[in-house]
């Protein structure tokens, strides 16, 4: 039993490797999942962002700016409720994102949304090769 | 779930590559630090049932297969497979699908951490800001000291009066200005200061203690004597009952404490004693400056810089017998700084302009020029080339030339915000590049905040120091001896001023 485990686990260790390298194509490609053309516009720029390493620095000054206003405090004031209301025994990460993520999306400043919808069309601006 | 998981973690870390495998979705999906990875994880990052990728991707621990979350996806590849464990792409948290939460592992937290800080150091982005995590230790501390004391936004905590003990008002005003300093003040309160001095005549442990003393929540004044005993042994020439300098104390009191604290750092290179320039005790770490004096022949216009430590910055006052250069109201000093020039009363910035501004050495005092090889002319100027954390202001108020010996008491009006950029090196620089000059949002590594005020009444021969401390953000509160009142921010701009204490706004990580 126990050298058949090790068997599976070293197979898909190996995998991985070969995945990772490059050496084995990924199980699925983004034209055989019938993505409308909005998702794979989506999905394009999105990778360009990572490849940039542009969405590290986006998210940096995102967190940022909802520190600076006061974002951070008042959804973390939010999160002790639900725990005190559902008992801390028994809350899982599940209730806190439930119940949590409406007010949250809520509660970002336009401003903090503009802001970072100019860097991004500034950064689309300038790798217009999409 | 505390820290050691669940048991289906347990089982899954029974494999002996674990650690690897959990690395390789680390670094490659999860914390991309360099190009490779980064392209790597843009393309596959996807949900293999929908090719979403913003769904809260996960990826599963036993094979390959990223799915989203809020789509159910991963949960169905769980189901059919048998795979117990995923990661969260986005944060690195492990969820397990049969207790149907995020589970916290010791062993696993460890990798996350330090694959994440792995990959900040490769894209340069150095330490970030992580909230504090208790060791065992400190646990242990805080379970066998269950009293607690909660800081609101009124609380007196911190504020405490001071005997004086004979015309100490000199020692009292600047132990008030340094136990309100943050950095100061967070340094020992955390109990960073290791002692190896062998006797007990340690100003640092002093004043580790005073720092108990103040926050303690005694509402009683403090007696410093022991303080005052250990700065007369350690500082001589402020020995006595007579009547001091404020100023000249808190030098003295920076040099013994940088001289006691220099063992903090237990670095010795090659046995011989910390360069004195190159020190990194508190002190220095919060007060020490650079100062970049230019010295230009006026034949070639070759530059001599060299750049000298400093803690407080001399500044000085119109009335005294040294020439104050009239300057015209305006220039980009005090409009930074959001001063109103009413005609004839002089600002901070003034004074600091003049601080900056080039001076021209006249006929006998010629430099000899590497240059021209010759005793040439030639102009000096003082700009900043560092900024300390904490900058303090003296502002001359006593003349001790050889014609008089007098108190200058001309009003100097001081701001709340200072902008420091316009007397930096790196500004003059671009201004004689022709550069324009940045605007000051963006440079916030200049911005300083005010946040005590040491005040001098009465005359060169007697009279009496109080300090204006800044407790909360807007709170004031005035330091006479053991009278402490609160104060209002009129009170505090519209005082004479004689050491100003600024704080960086905004402090970095190296």
């Amino acid at each position: 039993m126990v050298l058949c485990n090790r068997n599976v686990q070293a197979c898909v260790v190996w995998r991985r490797y070969c995945y990772v390298k490059g050496l084995l194509p990924p199980q699925t490609s983004l034209r055989s999942l019938n993505m409308s053309k909005d998702s794979q516009m989506r999905a394009a720029i999105n990778q360009k962002l990572i490849e940039m390493g542009e969405r590290e620095r986006l998210k940096e000054l995102l967190r940022a700016k909802l520190v600076e206003c006061g974002w951070k405090d008042q959804l973390k004031a939010h999160c002790k409720d639900v725990i005190r209301e559902k008992g801390l025994e028994h809350v899982t990460v599940e209730d806190l994102v439930t119940e949590v993520t409406p007010k949250g999306r809520a509660l970002v400043p336009d401003s903090v949304k503009k802001e970072l919808l100019q860097r991004i069309r500034a950064f689309l601006a300038q790798h217009a090769t999409l | 779930m505390g820290p050691a998981g669940c048991p289906h973690v347990n089982a899954f870390k029974v494999d002996n590559n674990w650690k690897q495998n959990l690395r390789l979705i680390c670094q490659c999906f999860v914390w991309s630090g360099s190009v490779e990875t980064r392209k790597r994880k843009a393309k596959s990052c996807i949900c293999h049932m929908c090719g979403a990728h913003l769904s809260r991707l996960h990826s599963c621990l036993h094979c390959v297969f990223f799915g989203c979350f809020n789509k159910k996806h991963i949960h169905d590849h769980a189901k059919s497979k048998r795979h117990n464990l995923a990661i969260d792409l986005l944060y690195g948290g492990i969820y397990c699908f049969v207790c149907q939460d995020y589970v916290y592992d010791k062993d696993m937290e460890q990798i996350a951490k330090e694959e994440q800080r792995k990959s900040w150091k490769m894209q340069g982005a150095g330490e970030k800001y992580a909230s504090w995590e208790p060791t065992k230790k400190e646990l242990e501390l805080l379970r066998h000291n269950p009293k607690r004391r909660r800081i609101t936004s009124n609380c007196t905590i911190g504020l405490r009066g001071l005997i004086n003990l004979g015309n100490t008002c000199f020692m009292n005003c600047i132990v008030q200005a340094l136990t309100h300093t943050p950095l100061l003040r967070d340094f020992f309160l955390s109990d960073r200061h290791k002692c190896v001095m062998q006797s007990d005549s340690c100003l640092v442990c002093e004043m580790s203690q005073l720092f108990q003393e103040f926050y303690s929540g005694h509402r009683s004044p403090h007696i410093p004597f022991r303080l005052l005993h250990l700065v007369w042994t350690h500082a001589r020439h402020l020995a006595g009952y007579e009547q001091q300098d404020a100023h000249e104390f808190l030098i003295a009191a920076l040099d013994v404490l940088h001289r006691h604290c220099k063992d903090d750092n237990g670095k010795w290179e090659n046995g011989k004693a910390n360069n004195p320039n190159h020190c990194n005790c508190i002190i220095d770490q919060i007060f020490t400056g650079g100062l970049q004096s230019d010295v230009t022949c006026q034949v070639c216009h070759g530059v001599s810089t060299t750049i000298d430590p400093f803690w407080d910055i001399s500044l000085d006052l119109p009335g005294s017998s040294t020439p104050f250069w009239p300057l015209s109201p305006g220039g980009d000093g005090s409009a930074l700084n959001g001063e109103t020039h009413t005609a004839g009363s002089t600002t901070l910035t003034d004074c600091l302009r003049r601080f900056t501004r080039p001076e021209h050495l006249g006929s006998s005092a010629k430099i000899k020029c590497s240059g021209c090889h010759s005793y040439q002319e030639s102009t000096k100027q003082l700009t900043m080339k560092k900024l300390p954390i904490v900058a303090c202001f003296h502002l001359k108020r006593f003349e001790h030339s050889a014609k008089l010996r007098r108190k200058i008491t001309t009003y100097v009006s001081f701001p709340l915000e200072l902008d420091m950029t316009p007397f930096m090196a790196s500004s003059k620089e671009s201004r004689m590049n022709g550069q324009y000059q940045q605007t000051s949002d963006l440079n916030n590594d200049n911005k300083y905040s005010l946040f005590a005020v040491v005040n001098h009444q009465g005359t060169l021969e007697s009279g009496h120091y109080t300090t204006f401390i800044r407790q909360h953000k807007d709170q004031w509160f005035k330091c006479d001896d053991a009278i402490i009142t609160k104060a209002s921010i009129k009170d505090v701009l519209d005082s004479e001023g004689y050491l100003l204490f600024y704080h960086k706004q905004f402090l970095e990580y190296e």
